[in-house]
């Protein structure tokens, strides 16, 4: 299959545009007025079809980084665009349909844990439109791809740590979002299985969608080769085109 | 879209009545208990404006006449009762024919008894009004005019007809602003139960980008279910109430009070009680949600 990506890199090569998926400039996050930054000037630009690792130390700040694209949090200074728009003037009533463009993978999972693999799943697709067909058609595939098609009927409080990691990637995708943000997606999950799901998710990139991965994992980073930032105490302190775990400057 | 998501919306309503159960049950009752009031009250009155309407119907006032009066006296009164402006018919009853009269109301009790020897009963002139309102004032008129033994006009009757009716007015008034309010309220803590047992899962909804409208359709539904319910609870025990009134009048032969028809009255009250106790659902649900959605 061809990569639709690289097809997309000679497309902007050629036109000399670039579609703005994520941009921070000079952007500041504190989480209390008057304390201190969880977020620090940050400025990146991240393009339609990227593939982009978030690393940096515990409390570094990937995951404050990543709830402000979907406006979780707003920025307290600066400016962030996701699809080329000012998100913290996004009004109210817009917000469900910028998230339903974002697939998003929490640290946390967020699942509905009374309910089964397939209702959560469900549930994004429900929210979307989708129709009763689609769903039935969609669900056991991507319960598939992250290899949960046994567990689909099982509730998630009763799924190990890991199966419900994947349960909420496979709500992130099932939309076919333009633009998917996972933290720490692979946290709780062995190297194999780990390297299972980034290979799914990059198969997705392929296929020109956007992804941003906020990653502990050394392992994944080194063997990837894509874009790396690297944040240090709210700062962003790198941005390495085919960058490796190890911040080298 | 909306299969899926009504089909949803629908499940999650049930799921949070049943997880809610005693709290529902608990606010239909007083919905119920309140909507049952309110339909008793507009039963009497609808009945009570419906007896009016037939006493109105019927003579209103009753002349008297002095059984001392000459035929001059006699036919100046006549003149000047059926010149009177707010008179719409006059009718001379003499006092045989108010025996009869007697005779069939006591249903035969008085057989035997020789009425054209010894009449008690005084002639009358019977009057209809064209204003039933001016009842008690022209009544106070017609005792000045010569030849009039007394006025009977329903005295006190209708006054007290009407006296009652809107005290009722204002009792059921007040005690069903007191129960609404209740009523309202005990709705919306049941939804606000319902809501906050859900408050995770309702961030994640938003989260996955779920609109407010479609996180708020089931507890509006919830809402509106309990109000209904709430409703025709009470509909249901007045038909039943109400039909035992009526036959309970038939079997005691009591044919002054004349009740409206069952079906007609159901119709009536439940084009009242329906609306309003779904309106009430609904209102206390809104009242719960607000501040839940801002996420
Ligand atoms: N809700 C909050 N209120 C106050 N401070 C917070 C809150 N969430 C995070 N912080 C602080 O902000 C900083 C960045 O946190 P963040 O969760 O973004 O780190 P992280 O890089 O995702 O770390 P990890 O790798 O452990 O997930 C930390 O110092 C943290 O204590
Ligand atoms: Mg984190």
């Amino acid at each position: 299959m061809a990569k639709i990506s690289t097809i997309l890199e000679l497309c902007k090569i050629c036109t000399g545009r670039s579609d703005c998926m994520v941009e921070a400039k000079n952007m500041c996050m504190k989480y209390e007025k008057g304390g201190r930054f969880a977020l620090e000037n940050i400025n990146f630009f991240i393009d339609r079809g990227e593939f982009v690792f978030f690393v940096g130390s515990s409390g570094a700040g990937k995951s404050t980084l990543l709830k402000l694209i979907i406006r979780e949090l707003r920025p307290s200074d600066g400016t962030l665009k996701v699809f080329n728009r000012d998100i913290s003037r996004l009004p109210r009533h817009r917000l469900p349909y910028l998230r339903r463009n974002i697939g998003m993978v929490f640290q946390d999972f967020r699942l509905m844990e009374e309910r089964t693999a397939y209702d959560n799943v469900a549930f994004a697709m429900i929210v979307i439109g989708a129709s009763r067909k689609e769903i039935r058609k969609r669900i056991p595939h991507v319960l598939g791809l992250v290899g949960l098609q046994e567990k689909a009927k099982a509730r998630v409080c009763d799924l190990s740590g890991g199966e419900q990691q994947r349960v909420s990637l496979a709500r992130a995708i099932a939309n076919r979002p333009a633009l998917i943000i996972a933290d720490e997606p692979t946290g709780n999950l062995d190297p194999g299985t780990a390297l299972d799901i980034m290979n799914l998710l990059r198969s997705i990139n392929m296929r020109g969608t956007t992804i941003m991965v906020a990653t502990h994992n050394r392992d994944i980073v080194d063997r990837f080769k894509k874009r790396v930032l690297y944040l240090e105490n709210g700062k962003l302190v790198g941005d390495e085109q085919k960058g490796i775990y190890t911040n080298v400057h | 879209m909306f299969i899926s998501g009504f089909g949803y919306i629908l499940g999650e309503t049930l799921k949070g009545l049943y997880r809610n159960r005693w709290m529902c049950i608990t606010s239909t009752g007083v919905v119920a208990v309140m909507l049952l009031m309110l339909g008793v009250f507009m039963l009497i009155n609808l009945n009570i404006g419906h007896i009016t309407d037939t006493v109105k119907e019927q003579v209103e006032i009753v002349v008297y006449i002095d059984d001392q009066a000459d035929e001059a006296t006699l036919s100046e009164l006549h003149r000047m009762l059926s010149e009177h402006h707010a008179v719409a018919e006059v009718r001379y009853v003499s006092s045989g024919e108010h025996m009869e009269r007697l005779q069939r109301q006591l249903g035969g009790m008085l057989e035997g008894y020789d009425t054209s020897l010894d009449n008690p009963l005084l002639a009358s002139y019977e009057i209809r009004t064209v204003v039933p309102e001016e009842v008690v004032a022209m009544a106070a008129e017609f005792e000045t005019y010569p030849g009039v033994s007394t006025v009977f006009y329903g005295q006190g009757y209708v006054e007290n007809l009407f006296a009652v009716t809107r005290v009722l007015q204002m009792v059921g008034l007040a005690l069903m602003a007191g129960l609404s309010i209740t009523a309202v309220f005990l709705i919306s803590h049941t939804i606000k139960l319902t809501v906050m047992m859900r408050n995770k899962e309702i961030a994640i909804m938003k989260y996955v980008g779920a609109t407010n409208w479609f996180i708020r359709w089931p507890f509006l539904l919830e809402g509106l279910l309990l109000g209904f319910a709430g409703a025709v609870l009470p509909i249901v025990a007045l038909y039943y109430i109400y039909q035992f009134s009526v036959d309970w009048v038939i079997a005691n032969n009591l044919v002054f009070l004349n009740l409206l028809p069952v079906q007609l009255v159901i119709v009536e009250l439940a084009k009242y009680l329906v609306p309003l106790g779904t309106g009430l659902g609904v209102l206390g649900s809104t009242f719960s949600m607000g501040r839940f959605l801002k996420v």
